[in-house]
């Protein structure tokens, strides 16, 4: 029993430092993003300086095999990957939200079916649902890329949904709510959003990084946004050839990836602990 | 660097490069292991193998009419002498003597007759079936003798042939056996892993320079270049980035080649499209591409810039890197000339692997400059195939060309870049009907300087072809033309 009094204290406190940190990693990303709108060190397709050059006040990571500039790229990425978490959580959620409900709210054998098929589509990963639809759509281009991961997501969002939502829908108050004549729209804004959007939007958060991380895979295989799209998962592909002589190239990419993706998910774990009622109890 | 320098001169005196002048002893009972990325899907070339098999099979254990050797000539092999009709309809070829297959029969004329219809029959999957395709009848007259008539003239006959293998006409299933008659034979062949040749001791010539030939096959290039590095195998047939070299370059424990591959890098445009169907846009976008800076970001110090389609390993080889040479101002000059000052927007096809989306961006850099907007459309291998060289629907398209000898793919107004100039129809056709090797080679010449003149395609530059090995095995092919590596020459020493 003493340990568990010992180590509650230093739980909490580790979990606001987490939350910090996932706050500054994931606002440096969002600050570069943005800054890339109004400046950046070079015109991303301009061909700057001589082949794989290293790290030098004019340019800081160096150069790609074209003589282009590594940072202006790897900023580029920065706003092109919070698009894509964003752009993807968004698809993914609206879509996801909807099914759920509505899944929620069907009588038994619709509920059935879109259950059976959820739990198929969440059984193939992401990453291999959003290859289907990228290759099923003629070009692959940033937005399809986008709207592919946004599908992919929205299975695992219209699950966690249709389960949440089914919990809140046996509680006494909604029979109350349902007597006294609301109709189901209502019931959802005032009812159902309020208490299960907690949980969804730590799960969003979640999914940004699943997202960022899987938008990557694709461009690392040539199925995300076309060149000269910086994406970090392209950077990282083209440095492939010159790891040995430019290692920069490809690490960059990497720490620029992995920082993000865990800045979201210590964002996503701080919200939880202060989000969520019953842990907040602890 | 004085290696490669030496190397390279040897290369274009086109001389065979005597070993003996950078090893003096070396261990005639050696085995020398060669590692390869190009695994073999099967032991038969007309069995659609992949170019892994030409590499470990052509002239070590099957050996042709002909050899191609590394400098880029036809030389009689398993011919002793041939002659001509005055008509060039008919061609009497007249066997060596006592040359023997790995099964103990003898090479006969029927052996030979076997062979080129294993090439052209119907099942064949051989890509040079078509180039035979002129061949009408083979007579074996006696056990020494074949005799080949054409439908047209064909003054390319002893080059294709080089391409066939004699194959011992009661030899069964090579497609997981061999007999041949080369100075090999095979002795294990692992799937998935290796292929062993060792010393065919009753071979009619001259005996290798080593015992054992093991080629051993990687996926990745990496892994490869680690091998080498950790002396599990002698030589790397062929390194796919200067990068790569960082490890070997300056090592003194390693020896680094550059040969002329025939592999070129082209922007191909559909010619039949406009605004492609005009000539000055074609040479506005050849002079507004910095190809010496593209070759540099590709492949560093290594690669050659050709200005044609033809690589100087080609008989009708000329220097025309001085055709539609860089310049953006005659470039935006000859863009408004032909009716597009303001430039104009077109979409690249472009394979997804290296070097080519690389390319592909390098273009769209360089030809905003003129204001030519290029959208990057990134393909499969298999698309392609399919939507390029089948259906023919594209604007432009990045593609690497890795055939020899293939200037004649412009003088066939259907390919799929469908460039038709009837000079240069008639000059290849003109060219394989030629009289003479000579004629030939002038038609071919006199083509060649018209495509460039046309800018029928954008030649980027010519892949160079780099062998790494360590330093104590030489003796072997640095160009790797139709993708061979002869291992009968490589002399290791302890």
């Amino acid at each position: 029993m003493s340990t568990t009094t010992m180590t509650a204290p230093a739980d909490k406190k580790s979990h606001s430092l987490a939350l910090k940190a996932g706050v500054v990693l994931v606002g440096v990303h969002i600050a570069i993003g943005l800054l890339t709108l109004v400046w950046l060190p070079y015109d991303p397709t301009a061909m700057a300086g001589g082949r794989l050059e290293g790290p030098s006040l004019l340019h800081w990571l160096g150069t790609d095999r074209l003589g282009r500039d590594l940072f202006t790229q790897m900023m580029i990425g920065s706003r092109i990957a919070l698009i894509v978490g964003v752009g993807a959580v968004t698809i993914g959620a609206v879509i996801g939200v909807t099914l759920g409900l509505l899944a929620a709210f069907a009588s038994k054998w619709l509920d059935d079916a879109l259950a059976a098929t959820l739990d198929i589509l969440i059984a193939f990963p992401t990453l291999l649902i959003a290859m289907l639809v990228v290759a099923a759509s003629d070009t692959a281009n940033l937005w399809s890329a986008i709207f592919a991961l946004g599908i992919a997501l929205s299975a695992i969002v219209a699950r966690l949904t249709r389960i949440l939502a089914k919990r809140v829908l046996v509680m006494d108050y909604i029979t109350a709510a349902r007597t006294s004549g609301s109709g189901w729209p209502k019931i959802v804004a005032i009812h159902i959003l309020p208490n299960i959007w907690p949980t969804l939007s730590v799960n969003f958060a979640l999914q940004f990084g699943l997202a960022v991380i899987a938008e990557a895979s694709l461009s690392y295989l040539g199925l995300g946004a076309p060149p000269p799209n910086a994406s970090w998962g392209r950077i990282l592909q083209e440095a492939q050839g010159t790891v040995y002589t430019a290692p920069l190239g490809a690490i960059a990419p990497g720490i620029a990836l992995v920082s993000l993706a865990i800045g979201v998910n210590l964002l996503a774990d701080g919200l939880r602990d202060t989000i969520d009622p019953t842990r907040r109890a602890r | 660097m004085t290696t490669k320098t030496l190397l390279l001169a040897a290369l274009l005196a086109g001389v065979a490069l005597p070993a003996s002048v950078l090893a003096q002893d070396f261990n005639p009972d050696a085995s020398i292991r060669i590692g390869s990325l190009y695994e073999p899907q099967n032991l038969d070339n007309t069995a659609g193998a992949g170019q892994g098999i030409n590499e470990a099979f052509n002239g070590n254990v099957y050996e042709a009419l002909f050899q191609l050797t590394d400098a880029g000539s036809v030389e009689p092999k398993l011919v002793e002498s041939y002659e001509a009709s005055e008509d060039g309809l008919t061609y009497t070829f007249t066997l060596k003597d006592g040359v023997t297959f790995h099964s103990g029969d003898p090479l006969t004329a029927a052996d030979v007759k076997y062979s080129i219809e294993r090439v052209t029959s119907e099942a064949s999957k051989s890509s040079r079936k078509r180039s035979l395709s002129t061949i009408t009848g083979i007579e074996t007259p006696d056990d020494k003798t074949v005799v080949i008539t054409l439908s047209a003239r064909s003054i390319s006959l002893p080059y294709n042939l080089s391409y066939v293998w004699i194959v011992n006409d009661a030899a069964t299933d090579i497609t997981a056996t061999e007999d041949g008659t080369g100075p090999y034979s095979l002795s294990e062949w692992r799937r998935g892993s290796a292929l062993a040749l060792e010393r065919n001791d009753s071979y009619w010539g001259e005996a290798p320079t080593n015992a054992e030939v093991v080629y051993t096959y990687f996926t990745d290039a990496t892994a490869l270049n680690n091998a080498l590095l950790t002396n599990a195998v002698d030589v790397i047939t062929s390194v796919q980035s200067p990068d790569s070299l960082a490890q070997f370059a300056g090592n003194p424990a390693f020896t680094v080649t550059e040969g002329a591959s025939t592999t070129k890098e082209l922007l191909a445009y559909n010619d039949r499209v406009a605004p492609f169907d005009n000539v000055k846009v074609r040479k506005a976008l050849a002079r507004a591409t910095d190809k010496a800076r593209l070759l540099n970001s590709i492949w560093g110090d290594y690669g050659t810039l050709i200005g044609s389609f033809v690589p100087p390993t080609d008989p009708w080889y000329v220097d025309l890197t001085g055709v539609d040479a860089y310049d953006v101002e005659s470039a935006k000059a000859l863009l408004a000339e032909a009716g597009y000052p303001d430039g104009f927007e077109f979409t690249l096809d472009t394979p997804d692997y290296d070097p080519h989306p690389i390319v592909a961006q390098f273009l769209q850099s360089e030809y905003a400059k003129i204001g030519v907007k290029v959208n990057i459309n990134i393909i499969t291998a298999n698309e392609w195939y399919t939507k390029i060289y089948q259906e023919k629907n594209f604007e432009a398209t990045l593609q690497e060309h890795v055939n020899h000898r293939d200037i004649v793919f412009y003088g066939n107004p259907d390919f799929y870049w469908g460039y038709n100039n009837p000079d240069v129809v008639k000059l290849v056709a003109d060219a394989e009907s030629a009289g003479s090797e000579a004629e030939q080679v002038e038609k071919l010449t006199e083509a060649n300087k018209i495509i460039a003149e046309d800018a029928a395609g954008n030649w980027l530059y010519l892949y160079p072809q780099i062998v790494v090995s360590a330093a104590n095995v030489t003796g072997y092919p640095i160009n790797g033309l139709n993708s061979q590596f002869f291992a009968y020459d490589i002399q290791k020493s302890e």
